[in-house]
């Protein structure tokens, strides 16, 4: 049993594999090093053992248009994780505990 | 009895067309890079033009300006027929709103008199300035190379010909429902001496036969007068009164800043072309040179003769945007001489 106490959390976010959120999914897996990004059909699941970060910027930059962060709301599916952080400009996924 | 659920993942054999996957990698693309990248008509066009028998119907030589690759330029706003369609849309209903709000309110009524003159005199000619940017975007449409450019090209006219509706409505407006504003602003870009220069300006630019020097030269003029009209002349109005002006006005200099994106984004295709970066740069810079003191030259007759209506600083202003559109040529990394 004592050996399963060192395992990693992962957060982890899914997120509807859209036409929009094709870039929103490209700005998360350029801006988190240690991603681990899975294709299901219409689904794609993204992981991290640390935290992830989404930033405004470099999804406007990959979707050619504004992007406010509540539009993450319309893309998740499902999220494992704490939103520790959601302002303007970035949304962070941890563990807070 | 147990049931295992399993997703099975079925692999497309190839993501995207092949000309992308040859470009990209075999990665979904886009349907902005599906309808844009490698659509360009480059064989089989088996006559040549009879008005130009030394190119072929679409061939990169009609400009001195190139790309090595047409496609190294891509629109940063990605518009493919529903994105464009979708965000004019938008902008034409909120101009809409502006102009209801307007008339309810009978705001234009209340322009101050020398206001009222600037609009007629001044903006409203600019139905014909903007028609001229029509032919203009439409003739680069017609003999740029490459779809991700020409692309631009065409929605940049068909913006043109929205916006010179925009004016036409807000000219309807301001002459109480009739169209006698609409035909003195025609009268004055024809006659009056403050648009003379401007009109020489633009139709000198339709006769050029180098697409990209017209697209060039009618920028410059378009920082000039966007700056002024409804940039610099905006504020004044809010000051002096003119509200009804300052709420048209920022409609069109939103669209000039979206206008600004995929223009400057060539622009710097241009200059950072391997093969033709130095060739571009050295005719970019000969077209500044030759066009930017005339383009000053016909907005500051048009500045003094607002000025001459309400001491707003129209040529003061002007000057504050030409200094800020020489700083964005220095930006580019062009070599500008201040004239």
């Amino acid at each position: 049993m004592a050996e399963r106490v060192a395992q990693a959390r992962f957060v982890s976010v899914d997120l509807q594999e859209t036409e929009d959120n094709r870039a929103l999914i490209e700005a998360i897996v350029a801006d988190n090093p240690d991603i681990v990004a899975n294709h299901f059909p219409g689904v794609v699941k993204l992981q991290s053992a640390t935290q992830l970060v989404v930033k405004r910027a470099s999804v406007e930059e990959r979707l050619g248009r504004d992007w406010e962060t509540h539009e993450f709301q319309m893309a998740i599916v499902t999220v494992a994780g704490n939103f520790t952080e959601w302002d303007e400009d970035e949304i962070v996924i941890a563990w807070e505990h | 009895m147990q049931y295992e659920l399993k997703t099975q993942v079925i692999e497309p054999r190839r993501k995207t067309f092949t000309h992308l996957i040859e470009r990209f990698g075999d990665r979904p693309a886009s349907r902005y890079e599906e309808g844009s990248i490698g659509i360009q008509a480059t064989e089989n066009f088996h006559y040549r033009p009879t008005w130009a028998p030394d190119k072929e119907l679409y061939d990169p030589d009609y400009s001195e300006f190139k790309l090595t690759d047409p496609y190294s330029f891509t629109d940063p706003r990605q518009f493919y027929y529903t994105p464009y369609v979708t965000t004019r849309t938008g902008l034409h209903e909120a101009f809409g709103k502006t102009l209801d709000y307007l008339q309810t309110r009978d705001l234009f009524a209340k322009l101050p008199q020398s206001w009222r003159s600037i609009m007629a005199d001044t903006f409203v000619p600019m139905r014909h300035y903007e028609s001229a940017g029509q032919l203009i975007f439409s003739g680069a449409c017609r003999f740029g190379y490459g779809t991700t450019i020409t692309q631009c090209c065409g929605y940049a006219a068909f913006d043109r010909i929205g916006i010179a509706q925009l004016i036409s409505r807000v000219g309807i407006a301001l002459g109480g429902g009739g169209a006698e504003l609409l035909d003195s602003a025609k009268s004055a870009w024809v006659e009056d001496a403050h648009l003379q220069g401007l009109r020489r300006y633009v139709e000198e630019a339709m006769v050029e036969p180098d697409w990209a020097d017209t697209v060039i030269a009618y920028d410059l003029s378009d920082n000039l007068i966007y700056g002024l009209l409804y940039r610099e002349l905006d504020e004044a109005a809010l000051l002096g009164g003119a509200g009804a002006y300052s709420l048209v006005a920022q409609h069109l200099s939103t669209w000039f800043t979206d206008q600004r994106r995929w223009l400057d984004a060539l622009y710097r295709a241009w200059l950072a072309d391997e093969q033709y970066g130095a060739a571009n740069k050295a005719a970019f810079e000969r077209i500044v040179a030759a066009k930017l003191p005339q383009a000053l030259a016909a907005v500051t007759a048009m500045a003094e003769h607002i000025d001459s209506f309400e001491a707003v600083g129209a040529v003061e202003a002007l000057g504050r945007v030409h200094t800020a559109l020489i700083e964005q040529l220095a930006g580019l990394g062009l070599d500008i001489k201040e004239s």
